[in-house]
């Protein structure tokens, strides 16, 4: 007895066990690649991390430490603590609750030749996509300065806003300070060039990216506005402790005493 | 014979790319660099030529009212299949073909073949068939990405090349329109040789 092919029945029972076997199929094989997909992604974090510190060399593992602000202040995240790490790196994974966090927020810690440097991760919108990254702050002369950045994009138009992703545009963020005189955010990409201390130049064609990159750098760096201030404070002490070493008798060093 | 002719028709006489002008918008945006052109190169032949068998074993039970959904199934899911192993394995290059694995599903090579050829052959001549245009599709990308990757960058696979004796990098060929200039005077070069594929 012949089938007839062009049946209804026929047809949708085709169809249903085709998309039955197919489903299947490429359920097992997602699940079956997915643990090793993860640790790329997750080696991606952290090959980025290190690129926004300038030591791209260097093993994340070894020589940085992890923490959280939370209400301002640097909580450590103990790395041998695996559900703490994978908790840090899902939420750098995950865009949305990222951008939307306000506390507890994700930071690194790097320190060489006695200078710390602090990542923070990125976050925002550029013209047909999302935009991240992670920036590198220290401070130099009392003043939050950027030593390094990284940038990447879902889909941004190659050779205008994709530009962002290139170490040409990056590098021109290395030593912008952050904040002006009045304590405003002031790191822009600025369209027409750069005019001071705070801002680089826009990328030609690229500038609804370019305003994305400003209000990702002043968002998501002003979350961690707290936290920074302290860092510019301790140093602004310190500064003062050793400038004013006669008013300050009781704080000083002895050696600072005797200048 | 037949098999022999089945497989290299499609390298050069009726090369999906250069004669049938297939394909072309990925051609343009993956040859920028030899690495990535190889790996949609070999993306593409393990697309076509499963598809093509596939399609092949089942071309007497498909319903010819809704074969062209079955085919485009059969299709998407070895470009997922494609798409998983390499986020998995060469993690890199997924990212710099980027959206382009994907859009091997809208490749006209692929639906071509399946339709012209596997729906009326036997599975093992629509194998071959189905990797002989892989094949034609990849050879013309590695050929445009040669030249693009040395003159653009003055590199082939990533290894400096041509920067040691002081050449300066033309980044013009690293924008899609010289992808379509060189496939271009690759067309030209071919129909030279091959009169009978000339319009009159």
């Amino acid at each position: 007895m012949a089938i007839n092919k062009n049946s209804n029945v026929y047809i949708i029972t085709y169809t249903v066990v085709m998309v039955v076997i197919v489903g299947a199929l490429l359920a097992t094989l997602a699940t079956w690649l997915k643990p090793k997909q993860d640790a790329n992604v997750l080696n991606e974090q952290k090959v980025s991390i290190m690129k926004a510190f300038g030591e791209a060399d260097a093993s994340f593992d070894e020589v940085v430490t992890m923490g959280r602000i939370v209400e301002g202040e640097f909580v450590e995240v103990d790395k041998s603590d695996a559900a703490a790490v994978q908790g840090v790196f899902d939420l750098l994974g995950n865009r949305k609750a990222l951008g939307e966090a306000t506390d507890n927020l994700p930071i690194f810690k790097f320190e060489k030749d006695g200078v710390e440097k602090y990542v923070l991760p990125l976050v925002g919108k550029g013209l047909w996509g999302d935009i991240w990254g992670y920036v590198s702050l220290y401070v130099a002369d009392a003043k939050l300065t950027i030593s390094g950045i990284v940038m990447d994009h879902a889909g941004e138009t190659p050779g205008l806003g994709a530009e962002i992703a290139t170490p040409h545009v990056q590098g021109a963020f290395a030593g912008k300070v952050l904040f002006n005189e009045a304590g405003e955010f002031a790191v822009r990409m600025q369209k027409g060039g750069a005019q001071n201390e705070h801002q680089v130049d826009a990328i030609t064609g690229g500038t609804k990216t370019c305003d994305g990159v400003n209000a990702m750098l002043e968002s998501s760096i002003g979350k961690y506005e707290s936290f920074l201030n302290t860092l510019t404070e301790a140093v602004a002490e310190a500064t003062t402790a050793v400038e004013q070493p006669v008013e300050e008798n009781n704080n000083v060093e002895p050696e600072n005493k005797e200048e | 014979m037949k098999l022999s002719k089945n497989f290299t028709n499609p390298l050069a006489a009726n090369n999906p790319v250069i004669v049938q002008i297939l394909g072309i918008c990925s051609a343009l945006a993956v040859t920028v660099k030899l690495e990535p052109a190889c790996v949609m190169g070999l993306s593409v032949i393990f697309v076509t030529a499963f598809s093509n068998l596939v399609m092949s074993l089942l071309r007497n039970g498909v319903p010819s009212r809704i074969r062209i959904i079955v085919q485009l199934v059969v299709i998407a899911t070895l470009v997922i299949v494609v798409d998983q192993f390499l986020r998995a394995y060469m993690y890199d290059v997924s990212k710099q073909l980027s959206v382009y694995v994907g859009l091997i599903i809208t490749n006209c090579i692929v639906m071509g073949r399946v339709e012209a050829f596997a729906l009326g052959n036997k599975p093992w001549d629509a194998f071959v068939d189905g990797v002989a245009n892989g094949i034609g599709y990849a050879l013309i990308l590695i050929i445009v990405a040669f030249f693009r990757e040395l003159f653009g960058s003055g590199t082939l696979f990533g290894f400096d090349v041509l920067a040691r004796f002081g050449y300066v990098n033309n980044s013009l060929m690293l924008f899609p329109p010289m992808a379509l200039i060189i496939v271009g005077v690759i067309i030209w070069i071919h129909r030279s040789i091959n009169k009978d594929l000339q319009e009159k």
